[in-house]
């Protein structure tokens, strides 16, 4: 009886809450208001909020097609995988105290399965036989190269801040510390690694200054020139659900210690703030600016976020 | 249930595909002005897909020319099912001023099915969205025809 009672429970956790239905809901929902705001930023209407959803359910009813020089199986597996490592990511994020999966490295785990959407990415794009996607992959590497750097000095420091000398790479510890101790954004020995955080996560996502990989009106979205139907489907809904991941990943960091003393309170407070972060780094950098080359890309990430990430490492490591 | 979210999303977000076919230019700049703020066509879901891979709807401008025929055939055989072909301003209807050119090989009918035709030269952008919301609800029926 307990067997299928703990069966039932991980199964709930992976497919509804915080798996599955809710990061897709989530996700296509920031998608939804990013796209929003940057309409009404730029003076127009805009589609309505739930225009991501209608987008993902007509590329679910559309034919798929598979090009001659695809190698098929690599091609329709791609976007699967990069999907269920992003619903595992959301399995390891607390959502204010309560997580399903809690490790002692959880700060590892997620850096190693946040690079799965985007190596899924390549390998799709390499699989899909198209010369326009073989541009698009060697940019994405570039990207992942650029802002890895900055994000690896982010996370180190604040495993440093929360653990001192022994490192803590636990996300539930440090969402207990910050409990304690406040959260950790308004220390301001952590305000440049907070920037510079904040400055990764529109390139993780892949938006408008940084979607140098998908420039759609440069080389027709890249990797995904080949993809149509379900599959196109599932590569959206990824990059909304990294909006999702990555969002809550800097709320946990910085914002962590609010607890209202209900899940699903916490839950929305949690969707919200995310929120306000995507119309932050997301919506209004896309506004404002126009899509950066590679090298730009590259310089500005291994120059001025990696020094802002650094002087925080730096000041943290003194004990400040 | 999915059967009829999937009709009704298909009317509700309709991705362009933009195919010159020796037009002078000025549909597609009266296209392009559709997807301006002053006209917002953003606010009804249109969207322009950079590859036919991705399109809803084929949008064809001009008169085809011998070097496109074989192009905008080829275009239209990648674009995935259900999909809609509308044709704008008056060339692709008749050829308009080009007609009896040595290079033209006539109106768009001829090689392809056209579901929505928006005459004009060049069609106000009004026009072309009232078209294009038109071609939109043909894709939903499109739609819901597969599944029977």
């Amino acid at each position: 009886m307990e067997i299928i009672t703990t069966i039932f429970t991980n199964a709930f956790y992976v497919l509804v809450f915080p798996g599955l239905l809710f990061v897709a809901i989530v996700g296509l929902l920031l998608a939804g208001i990013d796209r929003k705001v940057l309409a009404r930023m730029q003076k127009r209407v805009g589609p309505p909020l739930i225009q991501p959803f209608y987008d993902f359910f007509k590329l679910m009813g559309k034919e798929t097609i598979i090009p001659h020089a695809a190698n098929r199986r690599v091609f329709l597996a791609a976007p699967v995988v990069g999907f269920v490592s992003l619903v595992v990511m959301m399995l390891f994020i607390p959502i204010f105290g309560f997580s399903p999966l809690s490790t002692n490295a959880d700060l590892i785990i997620l850096l190693y399965l946040l690079t799965i959407p985007a190596v899924a990415l390549i390998v799709g794009g390499s699989a899909s036989g198209s010369p326009y996607a073989g541009i698009g992959i060697s940019r994405e590497m570039v990207t992942m190269m650029a802002y890895e750097l900055p994000l690896v000095i982010v996370l180190l420091t604040v495993a440093r801040k929360v653990g001192g000398s022994t490192l803590c790479f636990s996300l539930s510890e440090i969402s207990l510390f910050q409990q304690a101790e406040g959260s950790l954004i308004t220390n301001w020995s952590l305000i440049p690694a907070a920037i510079a955080m904040l400055l990764v996560i529109p390139a993780e996502v892949g938006t408008q200054p940084f979607d140098v990989a998908e420039a759609e009106t440069e080389i027709c979205e890249g990797p995904l020139v080949e993809y149509s139907g379900a599959p196109l489907a599932i590569f959206k809904l990824n990059t909304a659900i990294k909006m999702f991941i990555m969002t809550a990943l800097f709320t946990v960091l910085f914002f962590g210690g609010i607890d209202t003393g209900f899940i699903a309170l916490n839950a929305l407070v949690l969707v919200a703030i995310c929120a306000v972060l995507t119309v932050i780094c997301m919506t209004l950098i896309h506004a404002i600016c126009a899509r950066l080359k590679i090298e730009h890309l590259f310089k500005f990430y291994w120059t001025v976020v990696t020094v802002l990430a650094a002087i925080s490492l730096i000041l943290v490591w003194l004990g400040l | 249930m999915f059967k009829k979210v999937i009709a009704k999303s298909m009317a509700k977000s309709p991705w362009i595909y933009h195919v010159n076919t020796g037009s002078c230019n000025g549909c597609d700049i009266e296209l392009v002005a559709v997807l301006t703020p002053r006209y917002d066509a953003e606010r009804f879901g249109f969207k322009l897909a950079g590859t036919p891979r991705h399109a809803d709807i084929v949008v064809v401008s001009g008169p085809i020319t011998s070097q496109s025929k074989e192009r905008l055939i080829r275009t239209l055989e990648q674009v995935p099912e259900p999909k809609c072909v509308v044709s704008i301003g008056s060339c692709p209807r008749s050829c308009n001023v080009f007609k009896g050119s040595y290079s033209v090989e006539g109106p768009l009918e001829n090689f392809t099915h056209v579901d929505v035709s928006i005459a004009g030269c060049t069609p106000k952008p009004e026009a072309i969205i009232e078209g294009l919301y038109k071609a939109a609800e043909i894709l939903a029926e499109k739609r819901e025809a597969m599944n029977k």
